[in-house]
């Protein structure tokens, strides 16, 4: 029962960072086309730019979300992938271990940066 | 209570994400969502450091964004954006259809045999279609210099 609704985590999780990097492709990709739509956007990769967006909430809390459901959609699908492999439980349990400290750390220092510089 | 044992090992580990057998393109759709999934998980602890460890002062940003601006890091780029349409696209429709949505209605099973994947490959024609189009709308951005 635990993996239908961690599956249906997976799922979920998927849709949603398709919606948010979505955004972020776009907003970061496409400047020529959003520029031709009369969205000015001005450089995006620049140093003035991305500090711009760093100090605005809606840019931080975008960041942070993509970042949680990215990580999870990512490590839960590689975990499966590797579980596909590894068959014996004490690799599994080693796997899911390695996996879950990873995504925590990772999501702890994603998580801090964006809220440091929102505060700057 | 006893269990019937398969004749033979069903699993082929790495050679079955190469080799699908008697699947067709289905098949292969998912070998490639597998690799475009682990090339983007790649990308996106990349891509983590870079943006967060580089973010913290003016210099370092600049130096990194100047390297990321070569040619050649731009075309991995546009590889990840073709691999995230993809891997997005035909993520959604793994979800519909196993849901049960747009698999049409049982028919009876008349040799030979079409399973509902194969009867209603509309969904993986859309897929194709669509990721084209985005490939084609972001790769006119990167020529331009997007």
């Amino acid at each position: 029962m635990k993996n239908t609704y961690l599956w249906l985590a997976q799922l979920v999780a998927g849709i949603l960072v398709a919606v948010t990097l979505s955004i972020h492709m776009v907003w970061m990709h496409l400047d020529t086309i959003l520029g031709a739509l009369g969205i000015d956007i001005k450089e995006p990769t620049s140093w003035t730019s991305m500090l711009a967006r760093s100090r605005e909430i809606i840019w931080a809390t975008l960041y942070i979300a993509l970042l949680t459901f990215g990580l999870y959609h990512a490590l839960y699908g590689l975990r499966n992938v590797i579980f596909e492999l590894a068959k014996s439980p004490i690799a599994r349990r080693v796997v899911t271990w390695t996996i879950l400290t990873l995504g925590i750390l990772a999501l702890a220092w994603g998580t801090y940066v964006p809220i440091v510089l929102l505060r700057s | 209570m006893k269990q019937i044992q398969p004749r033979r090992k069903n699993s082929l580990g790495l050679i079955g994400w190469v080799w699908g057998g008697n699947y067709k393109i289905e098949r292969y759709l998912y070998t490639l969502h597998r690799a475009t999934g682990l090339g983007l998980l790649l990308f996106c602890l990349i891509h983590l450091s870079v943006t967060t460890f580089f973010r913290l002062q003016q210099s370092s940003w600049e130096t990194a964004m100047a390297i990321l601006h070569n040619p050649w890091f731009k075309l991995g780029e546009y590889l990840v954006v073709l691999a995230f349409a993809y891997h997005s696209l035909n993520g959604l429709r793994l979800i519909i259809q196993e849901l049960g949505f747009g698999m049409g209605k049982p028919t009876p099973p008349v040799y030979p045999y079409r399973d509902s994947l194969r009867k209603n490959r509309r969904w993986s024609m859309a897929l194709v279609g669509t990721a084209a189009i985005i490939a084609l709308v972001f790769l006119y951005d990167f020529m331009s210099g997007g």
